[in-house]
């Protein structure tokens, strides 16, 4: 599917910043089943000094300062996209048990699963827990297989947890989100990678855009599009599937990915430094996902 | 020189082999070594009582080089000198020539490991080593990946600590390769060790240590993106680091800027140093601040020792960063268990030198052994930053043993074991002469152009007690000096003279970064400012004290001008009249009371403060100054206290020192823009105090009596009482006085004397381009100032209204409030003006 995308976002400080340098997450990078047609990035006031790099990680990072006064940040970014959905021949029921994903996770044979194993770990909005452990584990029973196991523990997200956007913020515990069962796609993005490694199994944060379609018969409004968060989980022999549990589904051709990371802090949208800016800036974000004719 | 020397003191000197210790200096046979030899015999000559005049004298030294080691938790005034014991630790050079090519191996190995990790982390791939001993790291700086250094080489600086064990053999501890310290320390330790032992010292053939620094200094050059005149600077954390001495000391050694990172800022893709003439581009930072820490954008985002997007200019190559952002995770001590694998595979061969055995708990089978050898293991965090220290598990009770294997079980990949080791014994002077001691050798090795070289010697560590377990300078050990004793001349010693260093351009000694310059104008005025107020106080102690003590009204004004001048309210202005009978407990108060803002201790403190953050501009002599000051400030209160009935002797020290600070400032300071903005906090201080006096002592009305009195102290508290009476005789009139403090230019300490130095400062100051002719903020209220002291009518001035003479109150004021727009505008102008950051996080989940 073709996608074009405007990321608009725009910082209102109560009082001047003299200059700020930042670190941009907002260029969908390329993926197996993403190609980045065109990307571009604008920023207001003008810059001193950009650059565009690939990450750690393989995302595209764009840095930039800003060396004059001003009290008004605006940032867009622009891409055009084209994705298509994961394996076509998926057949969640046919794969790798959870059993024996275990054991070749544990023996990391293979070069693919000693650099996964990354993913395993704690990171510092994720840590393991028993707790999350124990509710994810129902789901995993040892000769089921894995990505059936993973989708049925999204859907099991989807249904019991409220999406409530004012319950939590980035530094929202996860033990108190799996404990209100309430909490945004980041939350519950967080949350399931958290199971899924208390089990064992690495997974990823991936974010990115989602489009949304409106009620039949309407016309779409624009900025209603929103940024979007959803995890990948890394199966032995299979690799790396993508699930989104805010909507209780497999990531398809609607999912758009910036990029990802061990959680939220590895790709962060924006973060910086900025000097002056007075109290509690306020964030504007609007978003447009817009499909485009053609194949 | 011949010395008396007794049967006890040479006894003492002695180093008999003892039963049953294992020790560096007795051969198999029992006999002592041949390079121990010439060292022992020579001691032992010279005993214990010569012996000690040349400890006294390198105390001497250390402490008048400013010497010192911060212990972190120390209150601030404990002596933190460095210890050096004066035994040196001896290497034969046929057994360094070994320990130096393992060093060099281990420096290449190290080397081509930084690479893997931050480049195609092949060892991780291959299995050589398990992805959990990077991935769980904190010290693995994932926006590190993929910086390159220009040249062969990621490490610069690699240094080992060294222990020797049992076998004798030296054997790694550990690596040292954040920002390696202590090779300052151990060039000081040589300097001091040639000025106590000359002749033992020069017939020892010891091979010296200036040629590494050399290479390091043109490395350093060498690596700058700029070739032309590349500026390099040393990133300190701040004189409260507590290896500051040594960061100081090397930026004076090898003639580079000392920064702090307030001093940089990136603008443009680069890095400049803020210095008085604007920004000064900045080619390579040789960094004592952790990785970590170093940019808030990327790394720590809390981090106040950072600099904004200083990893991004690093990445693009504009600036060298030595050693590499995140080279910390190289420290981690599971790549011990695993180097003899990562040497096969890198280099295809095995170490030549060994390392200290090391199990991983994350490794299962290594778990079982931590498990069943526990109570025999040293038991270290993976990672250095989170403040746990290395522990040995046989010294902790059995409970507390439990709670660490919980720990560990919960962790395990948190955590590395190794067995401890016995060191061979050196010999080390103590209270009981010479001792066999345990010790740590840290040496370094510097990366040149295709290969590493090895610093010919090093900072050995020596344990304090025999059987002491962790021998750290945190812990109080003590250094020795390293000798690599030759049997043959050295030979190289030259090799680096012929190679020419770039003399430093003029401009580069003018751009001194802001912050040092605020700093010297500062510790000028505080100086000046403890300096005016203890005058004050001895003053008011003999006038107080005195056969013919004063009036009561006289002793109000007197004590009320202290409580003003100083501004340490309310003091003698609060409404409680029995001060005034007994001042004494309130003036000890203005003197020591280091929380009063306006106290004596405070301003010294203060002073002192600035005096440490502008340390590598100070000469030698300064800062002997300056440590006696620091030691005039700790034993002030017992001194006060020893003197009982007349204690203005006890604060003549002081004064003492202050005036030698402010003699050596004009005798010895280069009159660069430094001095003047120090010159400049001196003349607003004293203008400012003597014009405090003037008003509190002469505004007020008083009958003749008091009047000739208070003139009188006023006089012998701005030095002027003698040329006051040459000129004028006994008679105390108040306009004579104002004539010789206020309006005299003569008077090096009157009004006018500062201000006519002060407007000379100003027109000299460097100023921007545009209206050359139109004069700056500051030079307009000096030009006033002067004007309107020397348009003074002595006359008008004196005459009393109301119980007060008005017009002076208001004439003085003025001058006051000039005197407050100059500091202001050139606070303003010429000073940096950091604003508060913040990080740009949003807290909001911002998606759906």
């Amino acid at each position: 599917m073709l996608y074009k995308i405007r990321h608009v976002t725009e910082y209102l400080y109560s009082e001047e910043v003299s200059h700020c340098y930042n670190l941009a997450h907002m260029i969908p990078r390329t993926s197996l089943r993403q190609r980045a047609i065109m990307t571009n990035i604008q920023v207001e006031p003008g810059t001193s000094y950009t650059s565009k790099r690939e990450d750690y990680f393989g995302n595209l990072a764009y840095h930039f300062e800003i060396i004059r006064p001003h009290k008004k940040l605006v940032i867009i970014a622009n891409s055009e996209v084209d994705t298509g959905p994961q394996h076509t021949d998926l057949r969640l029921d046919l794969g790798l048990t959870c059993g024996d994903a275990l054991v070749m996770l544990q023996d990391a044979r293979s070069a693919d699963i000693r650099l996964a194993r990354e993913f395993l770990h704690d990171s510092p909005l994720v840590r393991a827990s028993a707790a999350l452990r124990e509710y994810a584990l129902p789901s995993f029973e040892a000769n089921r297989p894995l990505l059936s196991a993973v989708a049925e523990l999204t859907r099991r997200i989807y249904a019991e947890f409220k999406y409530s956007p004012e319950s939590t913020t980035v530094s929202t515990p996860l033990s108190e989100v799996l404990a209100t069962k309430k909490g945004v796609c980041q939350d519950f993005a967080h949350l399931q990678i958290g199971c899924l490694r208390s089990l064992g199994f690495p997974a990823k944060y991936v974010s990115g855009y989602i489009e949304t379609l409106p009620p039949p018969g309407q016309e779409k409004l624009t900025g209603v599009d929103a940024t979007h968060a959803w995890l990948s989980v890394y199966s032995p022999t299979e690799g790396w599937f993508e699930f989104d549990p805010t909507n209780g589904c497999l990531a398809g051709e609607q999912h758009i990915i910036t990029a990802w990371g061990r959680d939220y802090l590895d790709v962060t949208p924006l973060k910086g430094v900025i000097f002056g800016g007075g109290k509690a800036p306020k964030l504007n974000i609007a978003v447009d996902v817009t499909r485009q004719p053609g194949n | 020189m011949t010395i008396d020397v007794t049967d006890q003191t040479r006894q003492s000197m002695l180093y008999p082999r003892r039963e049953g210790i294992k020790d560096e200096v007795f051969g198999a046979d029992g006999s002592i070594k041949p390079h121990w030899q010439y060292l022992l015999s020579s001691l032992e000559t010279l005993g214990e009582d010569a012996f000690l005049d040349r400890v006294h004298k390198a105390q001497r030294i250390l402490r008048d080089d400013g010497a010192t080691y911060n212990i972190y938790g120390d209150r601030p005034g404990k002596d933190n000198s460095w210890q050096l014991d004066l035994v040196p630790a001896v290497i034969s050079s046929q057994e360094w020539a070994e320990v130096e090519a393992g060093l060099l191996e281990r420096a290449e190995l190290f080397n081509l490991l930084l690479k893997d990790i931050y480049g195609p982390r092949e060892l991780i791939r291959h299995g050589v080593i398990p992805g959990d001993a990077l991935f769980c790291h904190p010290g693995f700086l994932r926006p590190c990946h993929g910086i390159q250094t220009p040249g062969e080489h990621e490490v610069i600086l690699h240094a080992v600590d060294l222990m020797r064990t049992q076998h004798g053999e030296l054997c790694v501890l550990n690596d040292r390769i954040q920002s390696p310290s202590g090779a300052g320390y151990a060039l000081e330790n040589r300097m001091v060790m040639s000025r106590v032992l000359p002749s033992l010292f020069r017939d020892s053939h010891v091979h010296r240590l200036a040629i590494f620094f050399q290479r390091l200094r043109s490395k350093l050059t060498s690596l700058a993106p700029n070739q032309d005149q590349p500026r390099i600077v040393i990133l300190t954390p701040g004189p409260r680091n507590e290896t500051y001495f040594e960061h100081a000391y090397l930026a004076n050694y090898m003639g580079l800027h000392l920064v702090q990172s307030q001093d940089l800022v990136v603008n443009n893709g680069y890095v400049w140093m803020k210095s008085l003439d604007g920004l000064s581009r900045v080619d390579v930072i040789l960094r004592r601040v952790d990785d970590w820490y170093c940019d808030p954008v990327e790394l720590r985002g809390d981090s106040q020792l950072g600099v904004p997007h200083l990893l991004e200019v690093a990445r693009s190559g504009r600036v060298v960063i030595v050693n590499p952002l995140g080279c910390g995770i190289l420290e981690s001590p599971i790549f011990l268990k695993y180097l003899p694998e990562i040497s096969k595979n890198l280099l295809g061969r095995e170490l030549r030198l060994a390392s200290v055995d090391t199990y991983w708990c994350g490794d299962e089978q290594d778990l079982a052994k931590v498990k069943a050898k526990f109570t025999s293991l040293v038991i270290k965090p993976v990672y250095r930053g989170t403040g746990e220290h290395s522990c040995v598990v046989g010294n902790l009770p059995v409970e507390r043993q439990q709670k660490l294997m919980a720990k560990i079980l919960a962790r395990p990949q948190d955590y590395v074991a190794q067995p401890m080791i016995s060191p061979t014994r050196i010999p080390a002077y103590g209270r009981d002469g010479l001792q066999p001691r345990g010790a740590i050798l840290r040496t370094y090795a510097v990366a040149g152009d295709h290969s590493y070289s090895v610093m010919p010697g090093g900072l050995t560590r020596v344990a304090q007690q025999s059987g002491e377990q962790v021998i750290s300078n945190q812990r109080g050990a003590k250094s020795k000096d390293t000798w690599i004793v030759a049997s043959e001349p050295e030979r190289g010693a030259k090799e680096w003279e012929s190679k020419d260093v770039a003399p430093v351009k003029e401009a580069d000694v003018i751009s001194l970064p802001s912050r040092v310059v605020e700093n010297l104008f500062w510790m000028g005025r505080y100086a000046e400012r403890a300096e005016a107020s203890l005058r004050i106080v001895r003053t008011l102690f003999v006038i107080l004290h005195g056969e013919d003590p004063p009036s009561p009204t006289c002793r109000r004004i007197l004590l009320e001008m202290l409580t003003r001048v100083t501004t340490t309210y309310p003091g003698f202005l609060q409404p409680e009249t029995d001060l005034f009978n007994a001042p004494e407990s309130e003036l000890l108060r203005v003197i020591l009371d280091p929380n009063s803002p306006g106290s004596i201790c405070a301003n010294l403190n203060a002073m002192l403060y600035c005096a440490d953050q502008t340390q590598e501009l100070l000469s030698s002599d300064t800062l002997r100054v300056i440590n006696d000051i620091r030691d005039g400030i700790n034993d002030l209160e017992q001194l006060l206290d020893a003197y009982g009935p007349a204690p203005e002797e006890a604060l003549d020290p002081l004064v003492t020192a202050l005036m030698a600070l402010s003699g050596l400032s004009q005798e010895s300071m280069v009159r660069g823009v430094g001095w003047r903005f120090m010159d400049i906090g001196r003349r607003l201080e004293r203008a400012m105090q003597t014009s405090a006096v003037i008003q509190s002592l002469l505004v007020p009305e008083v009958n003749e009596r008091d009047q000739s009195n208070i003139i009188q102290a006023l006089l012998l508290m701005l030095e002027a009482l003698i040329s006051y009476r040459r000129r004028y005789r006994a008679r105390m009139g108040v306009q004579s006085c104002l004539d010789l403090v206020m309006m005299d230019d003569t008077n090096p300490r009157s009004i006018l004397y500062q201000l006519n130095l002060l407007d000379q400062h100003i027109r000299a100051l460097p100023r921007a381009n545009e209206n050359k002719h139109q004069l700056s903020i500051e030079a307009r209220n000096s030009l006033e100032a002067v004007s309107v002291v020397r348009l003074s009518l002595l006359t008008e001035l004196s005459q009393r209204q109301d119980g007060k003479r008005q017009a002076l109150q208001t004439h003085i004021q003025k001058v006051t409030q000039l005197l407050g727009n100059i500091s202001l505008a050139i606070t303003d102008k010429y000073f940096d003006h950091r604003e508060t950051s913040q990080q740009l996080v949003n807290s909001q989940w911002e998606g759906k």
